[in-house]
């Protein structure tokens, strides 16, 4: 048994000198590695968080939050009758106030605020956990507002500055620290914040718990104090993880694009050593190790890289969440209202899958290559095909495995029904593309030898060093093409969306002012309004539970030019039955056919009091960015069934006069809304491209990553292919190659291999932004869009690509610079 | 005055100063005097000479910085068995200046409710903000008297809180008490200026030393009626302390024969502890205590469960003597139950006593700063 182990070391001894050996060869394995599960486990790091996060949302600023009492009205709940609960026994009610505020500059910070001294749990103003200065500067003049450190940046905010708002208020001076639950949110007092936004009402109240037959007895409560309240089980820990799912399956995706990147790289690496190794391995056959016993020491290995690959990777990863996290924080903020905090954790899970996932990759990149290996017999080794060959055949393999893949791509496209599926798709599209390059850049450098009259030798040369370099330059190409691909097609993805959400922003908001006030009296305002108002558009709603989900239910004008103007994205010939305010007819928002299954003309049941209603389904239009259903009624229709619905916002269309806006303002006030309530057209239209600008920044993110790691894989195989050809250039130079020459035929084939990369990259990119677009966009978000197709990005692609390419090549160029002398001196040796 | 000042006076300590990373279940009993060496600038100075007056006084003095209205009472049931409630309501001035309406209002309240039942010892914290509605003192549109914070309630019949009831709830405990008094209000001190150092620190402390009690104790939905005798006290200061003491030891003394105690003994560093109380007859005729007047010494010291912090007990005077020479009256002072520990934002000792000597009775004791 000792004598296997000692045998056991020194066969692993003699495999893992090869790493010291190549320092360079195993530097690259591990960037590959490390590079790999960094990305990977960032994003598994976030989702895991986000997801921690969701099994949160049972809870608001650290207490917990079982039920909410809302108005129905929409109006917010008075103080009074807060307080009233609260002197009826309802200890376990806490109020909040959540108010979305636009800056000076026109930016957006969402605020949150409550009374800490009545909030239930341990970590309420009395307990540990507050900054210095405590409840004290919160509650008095000139208070403070807290924003989390990642807020606090994009603000650029410092401690003690004022943030100024468009109304001309100033928020508190600035406290950079950050509570449970508050995300990327500002929190303040609530006193300090009503008194400071010159508000009246709280948002809604929060119960922390409810037990027994307390939830009939509250109800009846709320019933006896004030009509319009109610109470609201808190569902959102439910809803936020269906809601969300998609999301996180397209973040996982693309990390594990990632990692394929980067196992490429770890593949690239392997096979330049295995050549090296080739050596090692039949040396030790020879000398008498068992095939078992060399199983072991490669598993041993494999072992070994996989740890130093999991603990680099998860560093690394970890500290690339980081960087991230605020990016998919905003996206969840702002498309689900989902909080994060900033307290990332690597839970143990994500330890043992990206072990597992690392393991994976080495057992196919490293270990199954040099098992192969090492099982040829040494005789198939001493006859062994040459190199060229071997690489033909290799070529012809992957164009076979290409087309297998492309054909199962196909047939499983045409079943395509889950998120999974459609990125299973994508990665076969992917790979089969990655696998179709090499074989036609062998193609056309043959087909341009045999094109090139034979007076252009140098060109010819360099064809056939093309053909000689390919083997050990393909797999980089075909990293490359990769990150070009996801590139590219995220990128058409992301341009397309940009463009048809402005456009149609542009079209919905059409009205010059839009009002959200809970002060303003419409009618009073509307009554009489002078001339400066043109039309006027008011809306009301409110929110129902229909097939397991929130759901919005929205009163239109049926005769404003917005209303009359609705793009609808489908209808049915009894759509105009809906604007001529027939009750049976309905309109519904894109989400409700591509994920509630809802076709045109079918017949939606909504809750009204205890009951539903039947509507026939007759539109459906775009709703970009709402991860909810939502229904179109008119106005009169909503008010009539649901009683309870409240104002869900005023439009304003402003005559061309000078001074319609100030006078539109004066009017506003006059009727009780506040500075502050009202938002100019062209401000809501920057702000939501700002929001979706940065929702978009973490897919940028990735991509500029993936590219990165792309990089490093072109540089391993430009400095293993000169490693390889270094006596090739030794011979060249003592012909007499100058160092033009030598760059012109050891550089145009990497130039020609990017070239047809690159272009490779642009139908590809086109197919994963179609089936980004077409399928999996709809399938994760119910958003149909038009694929924007345009050449601008490929063109910053080539740049970029030309970029690392000359970098990677002056490098190892550079590298070639250095060791000639030796080679050369070598050459000489062998000569002699 | 009692250990209340010095309650009140950490509350301001712990919420407003340096809350920062502190584990406030357990304070620094040291750092507690920092706020009792801050002075009261900006805020109202007691001092002696301010008469008293029937009822404005008994509603907040918002202009100071602390005030309390103190419940503590030794109940019966049918069966004999005691029952000890106390139940406070703390106001403080957050800042110096006249008061606001709503949100802006500087003070904030502070209660606790506490009963000791035959089944042991059970107690509530609670806060709000003023201003608002949640918390506050005042009349009711009828004119009644009316001290509350949530459901919580000490509600008079008329501008007084005596006649009057208690509403509260300890958990799942729910308490109803209804009183009247035959003795009149006893001002303690100089006219209700009681000092507390001999640097001149103090407050306006007066009390009613004997509520006679009925009421009803409902535990899981039976009603047990009760019975006994209470103690209302009413204090305001805004810098009730010396820089140098260090914690408080506090009686309320009801005994057989009708007469009453009240006696405070404030632990002073380097310096004998500085003694004062106010001696009460049966037909309610109060004597001042001064220097050498009364003496206190704890006797035995037990070990008490303090529930949370790194230390599980505490070690705490338990047994007590009190002796008053010009009266040549002397008694031993127990704690009934020595489990008593309010691990509140600012913990101490609070539970009933027994009285055993010159005569028979039955009080409470409150002591902080261990």
């Amino acid at each position: 048994m000792t004598g296997t182990l000692v045998r056991l070391l020194r066969v692993l001894m003699t495999l893992l000198s090869h790493h010291r050996r190549h320092p360079l060869q195993t530097a690259f394995l591990l960037t590959g590695l490390v590079t790999g599960v960094a990305l990977w486990s960032a994003v598994q790091v976030i989702n895991a968080h986000a997801r921690t996060s969701y099994a949160e949302a049972d809870q608001v600023l650290g207490a917990q939050a079982s039920h909410w009492v809302r108005s129905a009205s929409g109006q917010g709940v008075s103080v009074e009758d807060y307080v009233q609960l609260r002197r009826l026994g309802w200890r376990s009610i806490y109020p909040i106030l959540e108010q979305r505020l636009t800056t000076a500059d026109r930016g957006v910070v969402n605020l949150i605020a409550t009374d800490l001294l009545v909030l239930p749990g341990d970590d309420t103003a009395a307990s540990s956990g507050l900054p210095e200065g405590g409840w004290m500067r919160l509650v008095t003049p000139p208070y403070e507002a807290w924003f989390p450190e990642t807020l606090a940046q994009q603000l650029n905010l410092q401690n003690g500055d004022r943030l100024r708002l468009n109304s001309g208020t100033e928020l508190p001076p600035a406290r950079l620290f950050s509570r449970e639950q508050q995300g990327l949110r500002a929190f303040m007092d609530i006193g300090a914040a009503l008194t400071l936004l010159d508000r009246s009402r709280l948002s809604y109240l929060v119960v922390s718990e409810l037990s027994g037959d307390a939830e009939d007895r509250l109800s009846a409560d709320l019933a006896s104090l004030n009509p319009q309240l109610r109470l609201v089980a808190n569902q959102q820990r439910l809803d936020l993880t269906e809601l969300t799912q998609s999301l996180h399956t397209q973040l996982a995706a693309m990390s594990l694009l990632s990692f394929a990147v980067g196992l490429f790289i770890v593949f690239n690496a392997v096979r330049f050593s295995l050549g090296a190794r080739r050596h090692t391995l039949t040396t030790l056959r020879e000398l008498g190790v068992s095939q078992r016993l060399l199983l072991a020491a490669i598993t041993l290995e494999t072992l070994v890289m996989s740890l130093i690959g999991t603990v680099g990777g998860l560093g690394l990863g970890y500290g690339l969440s980081q960087l991230l996290l605020p990016s998919v924080a905003a996206t969840l903020q702002n498309l689900y209202g989902a909080v994060l905090d900033y307290r990332l954790l690597v839970q143990p899970t994500t330890v043992v899958q990206a072990w597992l996932l690392t393991s994976a990759g080495l057992v196919l990149a490293l270990a199954w290559p040099l098992w192969r290996q090492a099982q040829r017999s040494i005789q198939d080794q001493r006859f062994e095909p040459a190199q060229w060959q071997q690489d033909a055949h290799a070529r012809n393999r992957l164009l076979l495995g290409s087309l297998v893949l492309a054909l199962l791509a196909a047939v499983l496209y045409f079943q395509l029904t889950s998120i999974a599926m459609g990125f299973t798709v994508l990665a076969l599209i992917l790979f089969a593309g990655a696998g179709v390059l090499p074989w036609v850049v062998a193609l056309v450098l043959r087909g341009l030898q045999r094109a090139l009259p034979e007076s252009a030798w140098r060109l010819n040369w360099a064809c056939g060093e093309g053909l000689a370099q390919l083997g050990t330059l393909r797999t980089a190409l075909m990293a490359l093409l990769l990150a070009l691909t996801a590139n590219f097609g995220v990128d058409s993805l992301v341009d397309s969306f940009r463009t048809s959400l402005s456009d149609w922003l542009e079209q919905r908001l059409a009205a010059d002012l839009f009002v959200q006030s809970d002060t303003l009296d419409i009618d009073d305002l509307l009554a009489n309004p002078g001339d400066w108002l043109i039309e006027s558009h008011r809306r009301n709603g409110l929110t129902v539970r229909w097939q397991n989900r929130p759901t919005q239910i929205r009163g239109l004008n049926t005769q404003t030019s917005d209303t009359r103007a609705l793009p609808l994205a489908a209808e049915t010939d009894r759509a105009s039955a809906w604007f001529e305010g027939d009750p049976g007819v309905i309109f519904a928002n894109e989400q409700v056919r591509y994920l509630a299954g809802i076709n045109l003309g079918d017949t939606v049941h909504l809750p009204v009091q205890a009951q539903t209603v039947a509507f026939e389904v007759v539109g459906f239009y775009h709703d970009y960015g709402n991860p909810t259903y939502q229904f179109y009624l008119p106005h009169e229709r909503v008010a009539g069934l649901w009683p309870t619905a409240g104002e869900q916002g005023l439009g304003l269309w402003l005559s061309g006069g000078n001074d319609a806006l100030a006078q539109a303002e004066a009017a506003l006030l006059e009727a009780g809304a506040r500075p502050g309530d009202w938002t100019r057209r062209d401000d809501i239209l920057a702000i939501s491209l700002r929001v979706f600008d940065r929702t978009f920044a973490m897919t940028a993110a990735i991509n500029a990553l993936t590219f990165t790691v792309a990089g490093i894989a072109l540089l391993a195989s430009l400095l293993a292919i000169h490693q390889q050809r270094l006596p090739s250039y030794a011979h060249w130079r003592s012909m007499g190659v100058s160092n033009p020459e030598w760059l012109l035929i050891a550089g145009l084939p990497l130039g020609i291999g990017l070239l047809l990369t690159w272009l490779l990259s642009i139908p590809l990119g086109t197919l994963l932004a179609g089936l980004l677009i077409y399928d999996l966009n709809v399938l994760s978000f119910g958003w149909t869009m038009p694929l924007i197709w345009r050449f601008e990005p490929a063109i910053t692609l080539f740049w970029l690509t030309l970029v690392v390419a000359g970098v990677t090549f002056a490098i190892s160029a550079l590298q070639v610079r250095l060791r000639l002398p030796q080679a050369l001196k070598h050459l000489g040796e062998d000569a002699a | 005055m009692r250990v209340y000042a010095r309650i009140a006076a950490l509350v301001i300590l712990v919420i407003s100063t340096s809350l920062a990373q502190a584990e406030i279940r357990e304070p620094d009993p040291g750092a507690a005097l920092d706020i009792m060496r801050a002075s009261g600038e900006g805020y109202p100075i007691t001092k002696p000479g301010q008469p008293i007056h029937f009822p404005e006084d008994h509603l907040a003095h918002p202009d100071y910085r602390i005030e309390w209205w103190y419940l503590t009472a030794n109940l019966t049931d049918a069966k004999g068995q005691a029952f000890g409630v106390h139940w406070t309501l703390f106001r403080t001035a957050l800042r110096p200046g006249s008061d606001a309406e709503g949100w802006t209002s500087h003070q904030m309240w502070m209660a606790h409710s506490a009963i000791h039942t035959p089944q042991g010892h059970q107690y509530e914290e609670r806060f709000a903000r003023g201003g608002i509605g949640q918390a506050g003192v005042e009349l009711t549109d009828t004119g009644q008297f009316d001290a509350w914070l949530d459901d919580w309630r000490l509600l008079g019949t008329a501008e007084s809180p005596v006649p009057g009831s208690l509403t509260t709830t300890v958990n799942d405990i729910t308490l109803q008490l209804d009183w009247q008094a035959d003795t009149p209000w006893v001002l303690h001190g100089d006219h209700g200026f009681s000092q507390k150092s001999g640097q001149g620190q103090g407050s306006y402390y007066y009390s009613q030393p004997r509520l006679q009690i009925t009421g009803q104790v409902i535990v899981d939905g039976t009603s047990i009626p009760v019975s006994g005798e209470g103690w209302l006290d009413r204090e305001w200061s805004s810098q009730p302390l010396a820089q140098d003491q260090q914690g408080w030891d506090w009686f309320s003394l009801q005994f057989d024969d009708g007469a009453s105690l009240m006696a405070f003994h404030l632990r002073q560093e380097n310096a004998e502890p500085y003694v004062r109380g106010t001696w009460i007859d049966a037909d309610g005729q109060s004597r001042s205590l001064g220097e050498g007047d009364l003496l206190i010494e704890p006797l035995e010291w037990g070990e008490v469960d303090v529930d949370s912090g790194k230390d599980a007990r505490k070690s705490l005077p338990l047994v007590w003597r009190i002796e008053l020479p010009g009266q040549n009256a002397r008694w031993t002072v127990w704690a009934r139950e020595a489990n008593s520990w309010l691990a509140t934002l600012v913990p101490y000792w609070e539970g009933p006593v027994t009285a055993e000597g010159s005569s028979g009775g039955v009080g409470y004791l409150e002591m902080t700063g261990y």
